[in-house]
């Protein structure tokens, strides 16, 4: 499951099926049963609920994680939010953001989680480890909090942003 | 006669110039600056010359390397399109002593018309209509409120030296004479440091009308009849129509005839175009004369059927014009759309960039003028204008039809540009119904601002657009294993869906 972010949304995607030039997308809550060829390249010409439907793009980096796509007088700026990218870009930072849950950005599992309800835990704690692309990592706290509800169990596989501990202010 | 044609210009002009000089036998020659080695008219000419560095000051403007490569490469002509040094005497005379052929008018011409007042003059002396208003430039206050009381309100203010609407000052209210000539008078003094003024009538709902002349050099003359430029923003010319939906017969007819007086006024050889302004009861008055050829010359050709650049080679030539004015006559109905990389979301705001992708409309009555393709990258040392599509149709209503859908047709991405614009011009009911001033874009510019919001199921594809290819470009990227020659990146999908899952 990647996401994906069009002008200032935000949603999850996912290829569910693909036979040919037939493919199912979900986006979001939505399904789209989809006819899609590469005709020349940039483009792709759909074929949805018998309309016949053009879209161009091209990559704005080398990395191919950024798109500006074009229809008819409309022009997306479209950016993939892959698993990878997500983790590195939270390794680096913010665990959390002080705000009243724990999630993590990507889909993975549970390893081990350090608290339970009612706990308080001082900023820095590390409460819940998290694998995913078979590599660990450790969530922390960045403000004194209390624990209220821890919704997951180690071994459970979670989804990106899916709160999995929640907590109070002390 | 005329063997090897040195156009001295760049984009989509020097290509038009190229067009006919390959259907006529002649060689082009094409000169390029820093910026535009990958130029299309450089590409397409059958010699090219490289003239220094991408400012054109350093470059398409400097007289001295335009004569090095016409004497290196043995052009025995210059044709100058349009811009750069179109209108400059000093080419036109440079090539008589030179001894190679001007395709264009002599140096009194490009001097008598090229200043507002001596063409007025001439104009006035010639018979032809001008606007109410001073022969002689005003530097004196007094002088100039004095004018302007004789001619009446509104008036329009205007630099002697000016251009581009700098220095002008439009006035309608007596309080504000003394202070409108003054605050002209100082900024044609800040933008040409010449502070002289003239004054003349201002026409409220008017309309930019203009007459296509052609002048052999033994003193034939003939007019191809009318354009109509209202269509303005800026002062810049964005679409253009023939004929005008304004025009009736009897007053073309006069127009026609004074446009033709006028060029033979300055004894004017090959086109030219004589601009009107002209109000709702089609009273008419003399503007300016620009002599070269205009950016929207290829609409006159279509109506007319005839190629005005081949006969501006045949003119330079010597040879006489192969037609009287009664053997023209308008067919149909041609629009011209001027394409800009620029962003009409933006204030139009200039986006140079590269052409990622380009699918140019064809079909019938489509004719472009332009120079772009896929992977070229505009530069930002020049004009923004990309292309021009013109439509031709048996009558305007269809004309319009038919330029909606060549621009629903037009596929560009990598750069923005007006074609979002320019389809909602097409769909104004001002436009649609002919009743249009220079005002128009003004006036519509609720109406004319594109449509961008787009619905969830569009913007939902554009998503999923991005999506596969990213997924596609992953499946390449993927060490070759045992379906190294897989041709469709959609088939080991289901594999690669059972990795990326976690």
């Amino acid at each position: 499951m990647f996401e994906i972010s069009i002008n200032d949304n935000q949603y999850k995607i996912e290829v569910v099926k693909r036979e040919g030039s037939k493919v199912t997308v979900s986006i979001g809550d939505r399904l789209y049963d989809l006819d899609v060829i590469e005709p020349e390249p940039g483009v792709y010409s759909y074929l949805y609920k018998g309309k016949s439907l053009e879209y161009n793009f091209f990559a704005k980096e080398t990395d191919n994680k950024q798109y500006e796509v074009v229809s008819g007088d409309k022009h997306w700026d479209v950016e993939i939010i892959d698993p990878q990218r997500r983790y590195r870009k939270n390794r680096a930072g913010d665990d959390d953001d002080g705000g009243n849950f724990i999630s993590t950005p990507m889909p993975g599992q549970v390893v081990k989680i350090f608290v339970k309800p009612g706990d308080e835990v001082p900023a820095g704690t590390t409460v819940i480890t998290i694998s995913a692309m078979k590599m660990e990592s450790e969530y922390k706290v960045v403000v004194d909090r209390v624990v209220k509800e821890v919704l997951v169990n180690e071994g459970d596989n979670i989804d990106g942003e899916q709160p999995l501990i929640t907590f109070e202010e002390v | 006669m005329i063997k090897k044609i040195l156009i001295a210009n760049r984009g989509e002009i020097a290509i038009r110039v190229m067009r006919s000089c390959r259907e006529m036998g002649i060689k082009s020659v094409a000169v390029f600056s820093e910026a535009d080695r990958d130029s299309l008219h450089v590409r397409y000419a059958d010699e090219a010359y490289f003239i220094g560095p991408a400012p054109s000051a350093e470059s398409y403007l400097v007289i001295d390397k335009i004569f090095e490569v016409a004497k290196q490469s043995g052009a025995d002509a210059i044709h100058p399109g349009y811009g750069f040094l179109s209108e400059n005497a000093e080419l036109s005379d440079r090539c008589k002593k030179e001894g190679i052929i001007f395709i264009g008018p002599s140096s009194y011409a490009i001097n008598t018309m090229g200043d507002k007042i001596t063409a007025r003059q001439t104009m006035q002396k010639a018979n032809v209509p001008v606007v109410p208003g001073t022969t002689e430039p005003i530097i004196d206050v007094d002088d100039a409120v004095k004018v302007i009381k004789e001619i009446g309100l509104p008036v329009m203010i205007k630099a002697s030296a000016g251009g581009g609407g700098k220095g002008m000052r439009l006035v309608r209210n007596e309080e504000d004479i003394v202070s409108s000539v003054n605050a002209a008078k100082s900024e044609a003094k800040a933008s040409f440091a010449n502070d002289a003024v003239y004054i003349e009538k201002y026409i409220d709902s008017p309309h930019h009308i203009e007459f296509q002349v052609l002048c052999d050099n033994h003193g034939n003359g003939v007019h191809l009849f009318e354009r109509e430029c209202s269509v303005q923003r800026r002062h810049q010319k964005v679409v253009e129509e023939t004929p005008s939906p304004l025009m009736t017969p009897d007053v073309r007819e006069e127009m026609g005839r004074h446009a033709v007086m006028a060029a033979k006024a300055v004894n004017y050889s090959g086109a030219g175009t004589i601009e009107f302004i002209v109000d709702d009861n089609l009273n008419y008055y003399f503007l300016e004369m620009n002599t070269r050829l205009q950016v929207e010359h290829p609409i006159t050709e279509e109506v007319v059927g005839v190629d005005l650049v081949a006969e501006q080679i045949r003119v330079a030539n010597g040879e006489k014009l192969r037609f009287k004015q009664e053997d023209l006559s308008q067919k149909g109905h041609a629009i011209e759309v001027r394409v800009y990389a620029e962003d009409p979301e933006n204030n139009f705001m200039p986006n140079p960039g590269k052409i990622r992708y380009l699918s140019e409309p064809l079909g019938p009555g489509i004719r472009h003028d332009g120079y772009i393709y896929t992977g070229y990258e505009i530069p930002m040392h020049y004009d923004p204008m990309i292309s021009k599509m013109i439509v031709w149709a048996d009558n305007r209503e269809d004309a319009i039809k038919r330029m909606s859908r060549a621009l629903s047709a037009y596929k560009l991405s990598g750069v923005k540009t007006s074609i979002p614009f320019l389809k909602k011009v097409m769909e104004a009911p001002d436009f649609v119904n002919g009743k249009y001033s220079t005002h128009f874009i003004e006036k519509n510019k609720d109406i004319l601002h594109p449509d961008t919001d787009a619905t969830e199921e569009e913007s939902d594809l554009a998503a999923i657009t991005a999506f596969l290819d990213f997924m596609n470009q992953q499946e390449k990227a993927r060490p070759a294993g045992g379906g190294a020659n897989e041709k469709n990146p959609w088939k080991e999908f289901g594999r690669r869906k059972g990795v990326l899952r976690l």
